[in-house]
């Protein structure tokens, strides 16, 4: 069966056949599909159908296959065996082309939006673009771009290149690309990791304004509460294999999470922690840059201080101040009771500091290159033969690498892996291991469980819990909300570059950190 | 930590099943160079097998290697170096002109204006490093100018007289004519730097810092890596290497010329390199996959020299050759994305 045989490309609301009392149809049906990588059968034998209207979640630890079947789904791997069927008819999707005609659109995980190139043009890449007089039209384009833009509430300006947006911006984006093509099958692989509260709801509703036009969504999170929320069924993979698949009437917790790790697993709860918080280690006083003024605040060891606050709040700039990513235009750090100048992020290393940032492929992983090499690079210098030449004792580089990926749990075929095959979830996993082996003392985390499955978040937690622990400083920033509570013993919020408050203790919950977060007061 | 997810044991075994792709990606470049010489044997068996004839091709991509090896470097970092031609027929000619002022003579006076003129690209690698980093200019756009700089200050300088023979010191001329145990000191010049670089990327710590930085500069800027600082590193070397390997030639041929040295190096030593990249390691530019590289290239030119064909199939043949490495590099990356 060729492109042509696929049923036309469902461009209208008309080619999408009015949902009805059969909402059983299904329209996408995945039959026994299996995908072997050298090494990793990632996909064994997994069936299952996504039905007309339904939003159907995906679920699955790291590395369960998610992404895979996904890829397998829109043509971008080759099915090593079995069949997708679209409306019960088997297709070849070879390709995005072949998808797009099939009435299937991707959001991958990672992005895939041109960097640089103009929001407008993003939006229509692939697309024949509007002519006048045979020369590119522009200000239809512009239009165009600027209608699938509101349709998802999203205010940005068409003109903007890609390089210059926030990354929740860019997954704003290529959702509204994925919704804009009215595909009736439109997948999204994690695609509210980099976005906050308000903009998941716009999401949402969107998608629940879409099911009710006939178009099914498929939808990989593993944010359990965003999938309760909105799924009506959901699959779970477990090992490349279906572990099973739930409808709504059945889908509880403790069900959903023993078949995404195996057994009954246990949630992370709120911990009542009852560290000693004697001992600064690290004072900021009034530190100020471009986006943050005047913040203050102490460090104890053994303390979990977080910082919350939406995209320009001050909160991300606060992360860089600390970190020498940015350079401060006024105030200072002191660690250890000494002044530090952190002019750029070596000094701030040498300081030890520790730094997981927010977005992993752009900013975390070393492309191309293995897992050991990952997670040793910033400790390389306590692996040397000797200090002149730097030669690095590869047998002690490779003990730390097996320490380090042991304790984190990474998933992974050997520390000689390339790290770009790893999943989503083990890459972020060998991105924070690598700074166990610093020796840092204060650690500086940035939405450490992006992109992490429900077990490995808790083992990060526990990591994190650990750390404090052995009388490390952590500073906390997460774009789930719901972790502050989970995670830090304090937490100051920001808002307009100040901080807008700060909560303790029972006070850290997601309605007062939002409420501050937007300016508002506290009730007393 | 309590275990919620399971064991890394618990993982289902993985299953070896050969995989065609990853081995042409891999291995295509190595069993092409095995395919070349079992042809050319079996073409002219009493010629192109000989003892003698390998070690002439080795002689032949000496200077090619040299110029290769240090082009690897900078490429590992991200950054291309358009100035390496310039900077051959640098290091040829000014280690000439300066033996020719200063009359040198005895062989230690020699090292010492050698090392000189290494010093001297190093460091106009260390410029070209600067305005790459500071500034923030084109790695390709500033290198190209450089080397219209190099050329113009060498044409300037040399009023467009080559240095000859007569002038040059034979303690010189012996680095390219000369032989140790039968092997030609250029071939061991070329041994010596590959090793050296060798050990350099992949065993030390500022290697690996290279690595790094051609993986993620971003990332590896936040693990403490600075750009600036590796980025003048590997232009010196690359520098360094291009007037080495200038210099040899200078040497073998016995005269300094002021132009057309390296430019014929130039292209050849980005083929090489390239053809590198798709060997053994796909993806990644490393100093044993650019020997092989450069292998190729000599055993093409040799083989098909010795089998008297014309000229115009060696082009042919080793565009063909580098088409075919890119391909079979970028199969991995097609079925990857
Ligand atoms: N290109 C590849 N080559 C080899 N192995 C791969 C490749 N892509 C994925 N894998 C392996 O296949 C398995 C499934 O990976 P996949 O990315 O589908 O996981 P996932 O369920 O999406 O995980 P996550 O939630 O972390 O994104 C993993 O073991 C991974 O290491
Ligand atoms: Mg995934």
């Amino acid at each position: 069966m060729t492109a042509q045989d696929i049923p036309a490309a469902s461009g209208s609301d008309a080619a999408i056949p009015a949902p009805g009392p059969d909402s059983a149809r299904e329209v996408l049906t995945i039959k026994g599909l299996t995908k072997q990588f050298p090494g990793t059968l990632a996909l064994d034998d997994v069936s299952f159908g996504v039905r007309q209207g339904e939003i159907h979640a995906l679920l699955g630890e790291n590395g369960a296959g998610k992404s895979t079947l996904i890829k397998c789904i829109c043509g971008a791997y080759s099915a090593t065996g079995g069949d997708v069927l679209i409306e019960g008819k088997p297709v070849q999707i070879t390709s995005p082309a072949d998808a797009g005609a099939a009435g299937i659109a991707v959001v991958h995980q990672h992005m895939n939006l041109v960097p640089t190139m103009s929001v407008a043009e993003n939006l229509h890449l692939g697309e024949k673009l509007p002519r006048r007089a045979g020369l590119l039209n522009w200000s239809e384009v512009h239009r165009r771009a600027r209608q699938v833009l509101d349709r998802v509430g999203v205010d940005i300006p068409t003109t903007a290149l890609i390089s210059e947006l926030r990354p929740e911006q860019h997954a704003m984006i290529s959702i509204a690309r994925a919704v804009s093509a009215e595909a009736r099958i439109i997948i999204l692989d994690e695609p509210t990791n980099a976005l906050l509260p308000h903009e998941v709801e716009r999401l949402f509703d969107q998608m629940r304004v879409l099911t009710r036009k006939g178009h099914s969504f498929l939808y990989v999170s593993h944010r359990l509460s965003e999938v309760f929320q909105i799924a009506d069924r959901a699959t779970v993979l477990r090992d490349g294999r279906l572990s099973g698949t739930f409808d709504r009437s059945n889908m509880t917790h403790a069900g959903i999470v023993g078949a995404i790790v195996g057994r009954d697993g246990a949630l992370a709860e709120r911990r009542v922690r009852s560290h000693s918080t004697d001992g600064t280690l690290m004072r900021v006083q009034d530190l100020s840059g471009r986006r943050a003024d005047g913040i203050s605040f102490d460090l104890a060891a053994g303390e979990i201080v977080g910082i919350a606050g939406l995209p320009g709040s001050g909160a991300d700039e606060t992360m860089n101040l600390l970190f020498g990513r940015r350079r401060s235009t006024r105030g200072g750090i002191e660690i250890d009771g000494k002044p530090v100048r952190l002019r750029d992020p070596g000094d701030a290393i040498a300081a030890g500091i520790a730094y997981v940032p927010r977005n992993r492929l752009a900013e975390a992983v070393f492309h191309a290159d293995s897992v050991r090499a990952n997670v040793t690079l910033p400790s390389l210098a306590k692996y040397l033969r000797e200090p002149i030449l730097r030669l690095v004792h590869r047998g002690r580089e490779d003990e730390a690498a097996r320490e380090v990926t042991e304790r984190m749990r990474v998933r992974m075929p050997g520390i000689e892996a390339s790290i770009d095959d790893l999943s989503g979830g083990n890459q972020q996993k060998v991105v924070l291991g690598r700074w166990l082996s610093t020796g840092a003392n204060i650690f500086l985390l940035n939405s450490p469980t992006a992109a992490v499955d429900v077990g490995a978040k808790k083992e990060i937690y526990d990591l994190i819990d650990e750390l404090a622990r052995e009388g490390k400083g952590i500073v906390f920033a997460s774009t789930e909300l719901e972790e502050y509570a989970l995670v830090c013993d304090r937490v100051f919020v920001f808002a307009a570059g100040r901080v807008a408050g700060e909560l303790r203790g029972e006070d850290v919950t997601e309605p007062n950190i939002m409420t501050l977060a937007a300016g508002g007061a506290l009730a007393a | 930590m309590t275990a919620t997810t399971s064991d890394n044991s618990a993982d289902p075994q993985p299953r070896p099943s050969f995989d065609w792709i990853t081995f042409l990606s891999r291995w295509g470049t190595l069993i092409s160079l095995g395919l070349l010489i079992i042809l050319f044997s079996i073409g002219r068996p009493e010629v192109f097998m000989t003892l003698r004839n390998m070690l002439n091709i080795l002689n032949q991509v000496s200077i090619l290697g040299m110029i290769a090896f240090g082009l690897t470097i900078c490429l590992v970092v991200g950054l291309f170096d358009l100035s390496i031609g310039a900077m051959a027929t640098f290091g040829g000619y000014f280690a000439a002109r300066f033996l020719m002022e200063l009359n040198v003579e005895n062989g230690f006076a020699v090292v010492i204006v050698i090392l000189v003129v290494l010093a001297l690209a190093a460091l106009i690698g260390m410029i070209n490093g600067a305005l790459i980093a500071y500034l923030g200019i084109s790695a390709i756009v500033e290198t190209l100018a450089m080397s219209f700089v190099a050329t113009g200050i060498i044409l300037g300088i040399s009023g467009g007289r080559t240095v000859y023979a007569t002038e040059i010191p034979e303690a010189f001329t012996i680095i390219g004519q000369g032989k140790i145990a039968g092997i030609p000191n250029p071939v061991l010049i070329l041994l010596l730097l590959g090793f050296v670089l060798w050990v350099f990327l992949e065993h030390t710590q500022t290697g690996r810092n290279m690595y790094a930085l051609g993986g993620n500069r971003e990332a590896s800027r936040l693990s403490g890596i600075s750009f600036s600082r590796y980025a003048l590193i590997a232009m010196a070397i690359s520098g360094a290497c291009a007037a080495l390997g200038g210099l040899v030639a200078g040497a073998n041929l016995g005269a300094g010329r002021p132009q057309g040295v390296g430019d014929v190096y130039l292209l050849n030593a980005f083929v090489a390199v390239f053809i590198g990249a798709s060997t053994m390691k796909p993806g990644k530019f490393h100093i044993l996959g650019t020997a092989v590289g450069v292998l190729l290239i000599g055993v093409i030119n040799n083989g098909l020299s010795v089998m008297g064909v014309q000229t115009f199939w060696q082009y042919i043949v080793q565009g063909g050759i580098l088409i075919l490495a890119l391909i079979s590099a970028s199969l991995n990356s097609v079925r990857r994305s």
